[in-house]
């Protein structure tokens, strides 16, 4: 067992050799390489055998997990972002007695929850942010997720926007990009419920357009509904009939029926 | 010195005696009727002696100077000593009578009023006991699982009365002599007893006790583990708790019955309480799925739903409403039995459905929750109440103002009153201090994240406020109402006023070029099919409870064959009365 840690631990050396100069190639090689080094210690989940090396074990296998989901940021890559965040949650949950703390976990736990608000999972976000303790609130990392899903709900999406700028982590900047878009589809989707047209120029300011054409094609692709001219765009809402003029016969005749059939039961 | 003492500290004898003390008949006969001899209906007597002051008291054939209240030991003890046999009426009595009750009838024999106590045998737990195992000895004989369903609600009316020595002795009565289960038992009792001083009469080991019956039922076995666990739990030994309930629980594995479903299901619930009262509860998480998966093999329906609650219950007891759902969601869900594993199925599901955002669900299953729940359960009822406050602030409603001045929850629910009053306003400020000054409140109610959640409540009602008050209005004074405080302040009160107006929260349309906010006219609701579909629903409503009220109907079995038997008896008069009737005829006809 001592031997194939070592091994592990060598081939890791590699991979966070690669992983410092970027060569994102090489580390994706060698992460495989690993996962396949980590299944043959019994001390991992979900068996979590006593071993000797138990210790040891568990750490080398949540460090490779955690540069895996940073390397996975770095690659852009959602799917391999959930697997690995999969992987090193019993980490964080089921080992607490046996390793320390280790030092990520909070960013890491933040990231998941920017995921989370960036694939629009609330759901999901919320059920995460329960299993934190109340001190984890405060590390910045995630109260920097949580102030953002709240500036999301209340719909202040300056906020959200502006928080880009103060990122507690590098790897932050992935999502945040990605939510901007979010941001810009959500603003589109309120904009054309609460007005009735905008000038082409407040259009552009409100989602964050540097050009009459990006915004010509964000309408096109999106929203077709939507109409420009004469420099403004109109929102085309499907006006809805608030009052019903008609009888709806039908329904009310199922429903008498139904008391009467009711009523005759209980006589 | 009063009678109510003297009746073994209950105080339910209460209302009977001011119904004697006016009738001042002289003499009143207390019988004990049935229960202990079937020589007799009448047993023993104990005089009451009206005292000086209009009071009545017990003089048990000794003289009224005498400490009144020994009159009461004195019966239990004889009572204890005689040969028990049991009448029949009185298993037939717990069957159907409210746990605790006490049935008397008052009859005249001659100028002395006599009293026919037929539960007397509630003030003395050996006797109570006795008769509960004779319940669930005819519940496994009938195969009724009801009764086995009685026999844990008058066991949980005596639970406070038992003590050591009544528990010994019931397990050496009840249980083989020499006995595995016995021998396992009663040593967790005789270390309590050792600590428990103030025992009122400890058993002599020699009792003229009836020789237990060599073969006991398996429900009988449970009963006595079951008796003895709550018993340990009363006495707050969770560690000794915790190793008879894993014991209990191997045990009860052993069987496959039918009849066992009910004590087992309380096991279980015993056996997962003792782990939470120690503190650990996540050790015992595989065991349950083992159980439940048991269970459902097994097609017991109770055991399922006890155990899925337990499993609910310990998943969110460390917040794992991921897992809680999973298993939820994955279990075949089987027919509520049992009203309280309901009522908890409903609060764990309410919760879940909260922290995963679904709060028309979660609304009403808590509330759902807290109306099915028995009103002696308040701290359950309280906890129900607080989520569904908080959820129907969630949702954009206003609790009434009853909801938070229901007896004995006030006090419990002054924060969340406070709350929201808050979100009624549409106040932040207030909102802000309510928060921060409640937050241990909060965070030990785990809802603290939720209360962060509601912030946006908290402006979205401000904001219907302003729209419903005025027809137009600048951004700027919007802001400013809302109590933005940020560099961006305007911009921010014209996102969130689109976000309100997608999400449905106000009728107003935004004028960029100018910034300000317009409202629209409410039209005329009756002039929709609202009220007509609110009626509908409510009309559904009545309907629905009808139809499952006349489910919940029990018949009594072989109730319709009587009718059939007139029937026929109807027949054979009716064949009886046509001979006659030709009879006469044909005597008519001989005359001529």
């Amino acid at each position: 067992m001592e031997a194939k840690l070592a091994d592990a631990t060598r081939l890791f050396q590699k991979f966070k050799a690669a992983f410092q100069q970027n060569d994102l190639e090489t580390c994706s090689n060698l992460l495989s390489q690993l996962k396949v080094k980590l299944t043959e210690f019994p001390a991992l989940p979900p068996l979590y055998k006593q071993t000797p090396t138990a210790i040891q074990e568990l750490l080398l296998a949540m460090d490779i997990f955690e540069h895996a989901i940073v390397l996975s940021v770095k690659m852009e890559d959602q799917d391999a972002f959930e697997r690995h965040f999969l992987q090193v949650k019993p980490f964080y949950t089921d080992t607490r007695g046996l390793i320390p703390q280790s030092q990520e976990e909070y960013s890491i736990l933040g990231l998941n929850l920017l995921r989370l608000l960036v694939q629009n999972r609330i759901a999901e976000f919320h059920t995460e942010l329960e299993l934190l303790p109340s001190e984890a609130h405060e590390h910045p990392c995630i109260k920097h997720a949580v102030e953002l899903e709240q500036s999301f709900m209340e719909g202040a999406y300056n906020r959200v926007l502006s928080a880009r700028q103060a990122v507690p982590h590098e790897t932050y900047v992935y999502f945040m990009d990605l939510l901007a878009k979010t941001v810009r589809d959500e603003i589109a989707g309120c904009s054309e419920k609460a007005y009735d047209f905008l000038t082409v120029a407040d259009a552009k300011k409100i989602l964050m357009f540097s050009t009459d054409r990006e915004l010509q094609e964000y309408a096109t692709e999106e929203h077709p509904d939507w109409e420009i001219r004469n420099g403004c765009v109109y929102f085309q809402k499907v006006k809805d009939s608030a009052t019903c003029k008609e009888i709806p016969s039908l329904q009310l005749i199922n429903q008498t029926l139904g008391y009467a059939t009711e009523l005759e039961r209980i006589v | 010195m009063t009678s109510s003492k003297a009746l073994g500290g209950s105080s339910r004898f209460d209302p009977d005696m001011r119904l004697l003390d006016t009738k001042r008949s002289g003499r009143v006969v207390w019988t004990i009727n049935g229960s202990i001899s079937s020589e007799s209906n009448v047993v023993i007597f104990v005089e009451r002696v009206p005292t000086k002051d209009g009071r009545v008291g017990f003089s048990d054939n000794c003289s009224e100077d005498e400490e009144n209240s020994k009159g009461l030991v004195k019966i239990e003890e004889s009572i204890s000593g005689c040969s028990m046999a049991i009448n029949p009426d009185e298993i037939e009595r717990l069957e159907y009578d409210e746990p605790g009750s006490v049935g008397a009838t008052t009859s005249m024999v001659g100028s002395t009023s006599v009293i026919h106590v037929s539960a007397f045998a509630v003030c003395v737990p050996r006797i109570y006991l006795k008769t509960l195992v004779a319940l669930i000895e005819k519940g496994v004989s009938t195969k009724e699982m009801r009764l086995m369903v009685r026999v844990m609600r008058h066991t949980m009316a005596i639970r406070r009365q038992l003590n050591a020595s009544i528990l010994t002795s019931f397990l050496q009565q009840s249980l083989p002599a020499g006995s595995e289960p016995l021998s396992r038992l009663v040593p967790y009792l005789s270390q309590e007893e050792e600590k428990d001083m103030d025992i009122d009469a400890p058993s002599p080991p020699g009792q003229s006790q009836p020789p237990a019956k060599q073969n006991i039922l398996p429900e009988v076995e449970i009963y006595a583990y079951l008796l003895t666990l709550i018993f340990l739990i009363d006495q707050k030994q969770y560690e000794a708790a915790k190793t008879l309930s894993v014991l209990a629980v191997k045990r009860v594995q052993n069987f496959n019955r039918r009849t066992l479903d009910v004590l087992a299901a309380r096991l279980y619930f015993y056996f997962s309480y003792s782990f939470e009262l120690a503190g650990c509860l996540s050790e015992i998480r595989s065991s349950l799925l083992a159980l439940h998966r048991t269970a459902t093999l097994r097609h017991d329906e109770l055991g399922q739903e006890t155990l899925l609650n337990l499993l609910l219950r310990n998943y969110l007891a460390y917040n794992l409403y991921d897992q809680a759902e999973k298993l939820r969601s994955k279990t075949q869900r089987v027919e509520a039995h049992s009203n309280q594993q309901l009522c908890r199925y409903l609060y764990y599901l309410g919760r879940i459905r909260t922290i995963q955002l679904e709060y028309t669900d979660a609304k009403e299953c808590l509330l759902q929750a807290a109306r099915k729940a028995p009103s002696t359960a308040r701290g359950f009822r309280i906890q129900c109440n607080k989520w569904a406050v908080i959820v129907r602030l969630l949702l954009g409603e206003i609790p009434e103002r009853t909801t938070f001045m229901q007896q004995g929850m006030q006090k419990a629910l002054r924060p969340y009153f406070e709350l929201t009053n808050a979100v009624r306003i549409g106040d932040l400020e207030l909102f802000r201090s309510v928060a921060e000054n409640k937050a241990s409140t909060f965070s030990a109610d785990k809802t603290q994240n939720l209360i962060v959640r509601l912030r946006h409540n908290v402006i979205r009602t401000g904001l219907r406020n302003i729209s419903i008050s005025y027809s137009r209005i600048s951004l700027a004074d919007v802001a400013a109402k809302l109590h933005l405080q940020s560099a961006t302040a305007v911009a921010d009160a014209e996102s969130i006023v689109t976000k309100a107006i997608r999400d449905g929260g106000i009728d107003a349309t935004v004028d960029h070029a100018n910034g300000w906010m317009q409202s629209k006219e409410t039209g005329d609701i009756y002039s929709t099919q609202e009220p007509q579909t609110a009626f509908h629903s409510r009309i559904a409503f009545c309907l629905n409870t009808y139809n499952e009220a006349v489910k919940a109907l029990r018949f009594p079995p072989d109730a319709h064959k009587k009718e059939l038997e007139s029937a026929e008896k109807r027949r054979e008069r009716q064949q009886q009365e046509q001979e006659l009737a030709k009879h006469i005829a044909e005597e008519d006809d001989d005359e001529f």
